[in-house]
């Protein structure tokens, strides 16, 4: 029986403690300085592969990079992502008009991911709200930059195989043409 | 004379509900700033200097917030049940004196809105009524989440009113009387926590629970009922639900403060000052349980309840019947 | 029927059944990029190697090239088979340039997919790349040469499956080149299925080029309306127009393939100049108002006063529809067809043809002998020149009587008699093969005919030189199939071919009767205009007389059938009510006084009844709509929200004709709102037994099983018409992507039709002094009419032979029925 009662009065005395303890803790962040940071006076510098602001990068010769392969806006968990692709007078296809809608988009990067050209990147910039919702609807000439990105050297067209810059068989990596023509070996 | 005793009394009374709103208001400042800081954040701080203008903002956002009624609800009482929390709140003010008795050009004029003989009684009776806004609301909202909240609320509020009474019948056995006044004139020498603590704990806790606070806010329990019985309510009947719980947490420090802690006695400041700073501290105490404690379950709630605070609340009315027949001989 | 166990499931399939068939039918899909099952096997690609654990073959072996047979084991799952394949598309992929983001292909490729579940990622050779030039092959199929994985298929599929040479292998070794010697479109008008046949892109959907993935395409079944057949098509849709048509398998109809017509003639439902609001007179207003201000007119009019005109591409449910609300109106007249001959034979199709004579186009392909009468496949109806082909590559004899210098992807004897002709030239084909006691089972009608074919009169000796050898080959035939047009053929012959397929049917294995119709639905339209006896010039004529007053036109413009477009024009001004439901631009469109715009194919559930009764269902491929390239010119599409979809208006032709009659005879609650089949089964009872009709995937027939026609009667010894001295008996023909009118408004088709060019014969052309590759100048009532010359020997004298060419006025020559004056043919070759 005495076991017992010293038992309860443990128990009693170890639940009161922690509560005091707990209260204590409570009390003594209560002191403390905040940590947080106070965001329009103090803008956090991130880091370069942070995602937010989505643009359209152009390769070394400054053409745009984007061909409308429709992988990014395939990809996108939110189809944010719509365009329209079409053939220049080069032969190169690209984009009559890309549209992101900024409103739906959720950063998650993987449009940048699928991008088999590197044209689709996201930046840290993410101070782009707007008041209008229409306003976040971005398209082609609002995304378009006219830098290369994180990777500025890549060239899609270069290891294509098709015959834009420059004819069949010029490329990386490519012998010259068959001639279709000739009975040699 | 009965004109100018009227005058007094619509004065008092405004007074008092100034003061008593204002307070409200900017408690919920507080809690906002003191919470923050408990988690080492700073708490609103954008409207005004300290954020002193949030209330205001609150208020306006409130006042202009549509006004909208679920459909398939009980429109009537779900437009009143609103309105009877804060009203009831609001009601036990009457009873709280806040200073001595002013004498003014010669008249006494007791410092309380009214000095019932019977006060503690209207005091328990009032805050069980707020019972009925709780259940009227969940219950007018058709929505599964209100009517949860609405009777976990009614439950709730029920088993603490046990407590809360048989905490004061020690009090009223030290005072002798059920008058507000004459239980803080009885304090004249020492407050009566110092011979009630267990009462005093009692209390509070129940009061805690009557406020439907954390660790005791199962009728507003977030994370299962939304926000409980008043989900569905927008604008300013949610205001008044606001206003309702902030308003009990002053009056329920001010009635610690009178019940245990000598009401508006102490020395060098002015009583009302007293009054008010003994009355602020239980909102803090219940700012600082929200920081610190989770959220009890629900039939740890009533176990608590049941089976520890009310036997204990009677053992300690028997204790303090037998310490008084033992001292008087 | 062998049973074999496959991934230790065991099947039981037919005779002759490949292996990788055998798996397919389990739901295992064995990789493979030269076997088709359309076009059969090669084994050049090695892709479907599997491991045959047990039967007669052991080992990895290729699973298109052998037959399943009895107790087999098989495993596609072995590890020796995997790492094969996997070893198998790395080797193609050596050379697969890395393109697939510019490719049209991307998203169902073969070799993409191929590659994936192969388990390649990265090119491990570090050599470079084998490339080729591309050539340019017409603006329908795009070449990109360097992603050849040499499957082969498409060689096979031109060459050997659709008989068209231009296109063929090159060069050798690992240089293997597909293409033309020289650059220049494809001359088949199959083309378009090297598109659906190659695994990967080097041959992709010109004009969809860079258009869409097939990821994002809204597709679904859908139907070839451009000639008869009804060939089964999937349609693909993005932002609000179909972009691509693909062959749908059907077995029956059209199998793996369709024509290039039924391919790329969509554009029509999405032509910039497509009217999508209703109107009245040129003032564009909401529905209902149209609605009503029509039956607020259509209700002044007396009952006779109204006619309704529809024509043979509209669907079976506006038909129906409009024959409800002909009947409701009380009108007399309900015409399908602008032509009284045209008209006529199509009543005695839907009268002869029946369960024991119709044939499909999969029927044709197993025929060992086909005899055309008056027909010409690749002009009228393309992919059944295709299945004439499979029918004479398996052997098959195909005789064509017709007097136009025919052109098929095949072998064939033609026997260049004018129309009148054919009755006896048939009948002298086949009357050997009868006698009178089978024949009298038929009845006595039956015995009478073969009389007459016994005592026909003699044919002119060279003709039956000719057909001496052949009348063997009949004798000698087991499934002889008529292929009969209705075209240029006389009402006789489409009678009599029937007729004579039914008795040939008592001493072959299997005989039929296929015909050539006018138009997509024209058997749906013939089950409803043939019991009525109006016609196209009986309604001009009563509109003339003033007793006609309102013309409800839905889906049909007259301005193209009609010879004599100034009397039409006449006519049409002094109606008090022109009620056009179209959705095309047309000219009667623009000159109707109240239009409402009406959803094509694609935009609603629509049946068609094909040349062989199957009646067969287009499902909604997308909701009607300007596509958005139009409405936003190329550029960013408006930047807009709102609740209606720009154009979006037209409404099925079949819900506005049933408003129109319920709001005229008040009776809103007998008929559902949703579904037109109860007002159709009213109408036609041959269609009342399929109300619920909700389409098995091939069709469904809904010929009688035996007709109750009687047998042909008429006269087998027509003469022909002597012409005049010095004139030439004229014949407008069908030209395969000139003539038919959907076709006319896809801008697509529009780019690939030649110039029309005329037909003459040799001796004709010396008469007349002219050559070929003349331009020849025919002068007409208001002018002259110009067109290229073609002068063969290979077609019957005395015909001058002229395309209903969209781009030749051919309606102008109405005046000359009674035959051409030489001299009114001019010489005036540049």
């Amino acid at each position: 029986m005495a076991g017992n009662e010293v038992n309860i009065l443990r128990a009693f005395y170890e639940g009161v403690a922690g509560l005091a303890s707990a209260y204590r803790i409570t009390l003594k962040h209560l002191f403390r300085k905040p940590i947080t940071e106070q965001y329009p006076e103090y803008k956090r510098p991130l880091p370069a592969r942070s995602r937010a602001r989505i643009i359209l990068t152009r390769d070394a010769d400054g053409d745009e990079r984007c061909v409308a392969c429709f992988l990014c806006s395939a990809v996108c968990p939110v189809s944010c992502i719509s365009m329209e692709s079409g053939e220049r007078e080069d032969g190169r296809r690209y984009a009559q008009w890309f549209r992101i809608n900024f409103a739906r988009c959720i950063y998650c990067g993987f449009c940048e991911e699928a991008c088999p050209t590197l044209a689709i990147q996201l930046t840290p910039d993410f101070e782009f709200c707007q008041r209008d919702i229409l306003k976040l609807v971005y398209e082609k000439e609002d995304l378009l930059v006219d830098h290369g990105g994180k990777n500025a050297e890549y060239d899609f067209y270069k290891h294509a195989g098709v015959a834009v810059k420059g004819d069949k068989g010029t490329h990386y990596q490519e012998a010259a043409p068959v001639n279709i023509k000739t009975n040699l070996p | 004379m009965w004109f100018l005793g009227f005058v007094l009394l619509l004065l008092k009374t405004a007074i008092v509900l100034t003061i008593l709103l204002g307070l409200a208001a900017y408690l919920i400042l507080v809690e906002r700033k003191l919470l923050g800081r408990f988690q080492i954040r700073f708490g609103p701080n954008r409207a005004g200097p300290f954020g002193i203008w949030q209330p205001i903002a609150d208020g306006i956002k409130m006042i202009l917030k549509e006004d909208t009624i679920p459909q398939g609800a009980d429109r009537v009482v779900f437009k009143y049940a609103p309105a009877v929390v804060a009203t009831v709140a609001i009601l036990i003010a009457a009873v709280i004196p806040f200073s001595r008795d002013a004498i003014l050009w010669g008249y006494d004029i007791p410092m309380v809105i009214s000095d019932l003989n019977v006060g503690l009684l209207y005091v328990l009776a009032l805050s069980s009524l707020s019972v009925y806004g709780v259940a009227l609301g969940g219950w007018a909202s058709n929505s599964k989440y209100s009517l949860l909240g609405g009777i976990r609320g009614a439950a709730q509020m029920v088993s603490y009113e046990l407590p809360l009474g048989l905490s004061l019948v020690p009090v009223v056995m030290l005072a002798g009387s059920f008058s507000l006044v004459d239980i803080v004139n009885a304090q004249a020498c020492y407050p009566f926590v110092v011979v009630q603590p267990i009462a005093f704990v009692i209390f509070l806790i129940a009061a805690v629970a009557e406020s439907k606070r954390l660790p005791f806010d199962l009728p507003e329990a977030e994370n299962e009922l939304n926000a409980g019985y008043h989900t569905e309510f927008s604008g300013m009947r949610f205001a008044l639900y606001f206003i309702g719980e902030y308003v009990h947490m002053m009056v329920l420090g001010a009635l610690v403060a009178v019940f245990f802690l000598g009401g508006w006695r102490g020395p060098w400041l002015p009583p009302v000052v007293w009054l008010v700073l003994k009355a602020l501290m239980v909102p803090f105490f219940l700012i600082w349980t929200r920081a610190t404690l989770p959220r009890l379950r629900y039939d740890q709630l009533m176990h608590f309840g049941w089976k520890l605070l009310i036997p204990i609340a009677l053992l300690n009315i028997l204790a303090t019947g037998a310490v008084m027949l033992w001292l008087r001989g | 029927m062998p049973r074999l166990t496959i991934d230790d499931i065991e099947i039981e399939v037919p005779h002759g059944t490949k292996v990788i068939d055998a798996a397919e039918r389990l739901g295992i899909m064995i990789p493979r990029f030269c076997y088709h099952r359309g076009l059969g096997s090669v084994g050049a690609c090695r892709m479907c190697a599997v491991k045959f654990l047990q039967g007669p073959f052991k080992g990895l072996q290729m699973s298109c090239m052998i037959d399943a047979q009895d107790g087999m084991v098989i495993s596609t799952t072995d590890a020796e088979a995997l790492d094969f394949r996997r070893h198998v598309i790395e080797w193609l992929m050596l050379n697969h340039p890395h393109d697939c983001p510019v490719c049209d292909e991307g998203g169902h490729c073969l070799l993409q997919d191929m590659t994936v579940s192969g388990g390649h990622g990265m090119r491990r050779f570090s050599g470079e790349k084998r490339t080729y030039r591309d050539q340019y092959l017409g603006e329908l199929v795009q070449h990109e040469m360097n992603r050849c994985i040499h499957c082969y298929r498409c060689v096979r599929f031109y060459r050997e499956f659709a008989g068209y040479r231009d296109l063929g292998a090159l060069q050798i070794a690992q240089k293997v080149y597909f293409g033309r010697l020289a650059d220049g479109p494809l001359e088949s008008p199959f083309a378009g299925n090297l598109v659906d046949l190659c695994p990967t892109g080097v041959y992709t959907d010109k004009p969809a080029r860079f258009r869409a993935r097939r990821w994002d395409l809204e597709r679904g079944p859908s139907l070839c309306i451009h000639c008869s057949l009804g060939c089964n098509t999937v349609a693909g849709a993005r932002y609000r127009e179909v972009l691509r048509q693909e062959a749908r398998l059907n077995e029956e109809v059209n199998g793996y393939f369709i024509c290039d017509l039924g391919r790329y003639g969509f554009a029509y439902a999405g032509h910039p100049e497509r009217p999508r609001s209703p109107r009245i007179g040129s003032q564009a207003v909401g529905w209902q108002e149209a609605v009503a201000v029509a039956c607020d007119r259509l209700a002044r009019l007396g009952p006779r006063s109204i006619a309704c005109l529809s024509s043979a591409r509209a669907s079976v449910e506006t038909l129906g529809t409009l024959k409800y609300l002909s009947k409701r109106v009380g009108s007399d007249h309900f015409v399908c067809f602008y032509d009284a001959a045209v008209k006529f034979k199509m009543g005695e199709i839907v009268s002869k043809l029946d369960g024991r004579t119709a044939v499909s186009l999969r029927d044709i392909e197993k025929a060992d002998l086909l005899i055309g009468v008056g027909a010409d496949p690749i002009n009228a109806a393309p992919m059944l020149a295709l299945a004439m082909r499979q029918a004479q590559r398996a052997g098959a004899k195909v005789v064509m009587m017709d007097p136009r210098p025919l052109f098929l992807p095949c072998d064939f004897e033609h026997l260049s008699v004018s129309p009148e002709l054919f009755d006896v030239c048939l009948s002298a084909l086949v009357k050997s093969t009868f006698d009178r006691e089978r024949v009298g089972k038929h009845g006595e009608a039956a015995v009478t005919l073969y009389d007459r074919m016994l005592s026909c009169d003699p044919l002119d000796a060279s003709v039956q030189a000719r057909l001496e050898p052949l009348i063997a080959v009949v004798e000698g035939c087991r499934r002889p199939i008529i292929i009969c047009g209705s075209d240029i053929a006389p009402a006789s012959s489409v009678s009599f071919a029937a007729d004579v397929a039914l008795l040939m049917g008592e001493v072959k294995d299997q005989s039929g009767v296929f015909y050539v119709l006018p138009g997509a639905n024209a058997y749906g339209a013939a089950l409803f205009d043939a019991a009525n006896g109006s016609s196209f010039e009986s309604v001009v004529q009563e509109i003339e007389d003033g007793a006609i007053k309102a013309l409800i036109v839905a889906e049909s413009d007259p301005f193209r059938y009609v010879a004599d477009r100034d009397r039409l024009q006449r006519a049409l001004n002094k109606l008090e009510l022109l009620l056009v439901l179209d959705y095309l631009p047309s000219e009667t469109v623009r000159k109707a006084h109240i239009f409402l715009p009406t959803r094509a194919i694609f935009e609603t559930r629509s049946s068609f009844i094909n040349q062989e009764g199957r009646l067969q269902v287009a499902e909604k491929i997308h909701s009607p709509g300007t596509p958005i390239w139009q409405v936003s010119n190329k550029g960013h599409p408006p930047r807009l929200y709102g609740t209606g979809i720009c154009g979006g208006e037209p409404r099925a032709a079949w819900r506005v004709l049933q408003q129109i009659a319920h709001t005229l005879v008040h009776s809103q609650n007998e008929i559902s709102e949703n579904d037109p089949w109860p007002v159709i089964g009213g109408e036609c009872a041959v269609l009342a037994r399929h109300h619920q009709h909700n389409g098995p995937l091939h069709g469904l027939r809904i010929i009688p099983q035996t007709s109750t026609a009687a047998f042909f009667d008429g006269d087998l010894d027509l003469q022909p018409k002597q012409p005049m001295d010095g004139h030439l008996t004229l014949l407008p023909v069908v030209s395969t992507f000139a003539t038919e009118e959907l076709a006319s408004y896809s801008e697509i088709i529009q780019r690939v039709i030649g110039s029309p060019c005329a037909y003459l014969h040799s001796d004709d052309a010396e008469r007349c002094g002219l050559l070929d590759c003349d331009r020849i100048r025919i002068a007409v009532d208001d002018g002259f009419l110009e067109i290229d010359l073609t002068v063969s020997d290979k077609m019957a004298r005395g015909f001058l032979i002229l395309p209903r060419h969209s781009r030749f006025e051919w309606q102008k020559l109405h005046c000359f029925a009674q035959g051409l004056p030489v001299e009114k043919i001019g010489n005036c070759t540049p």
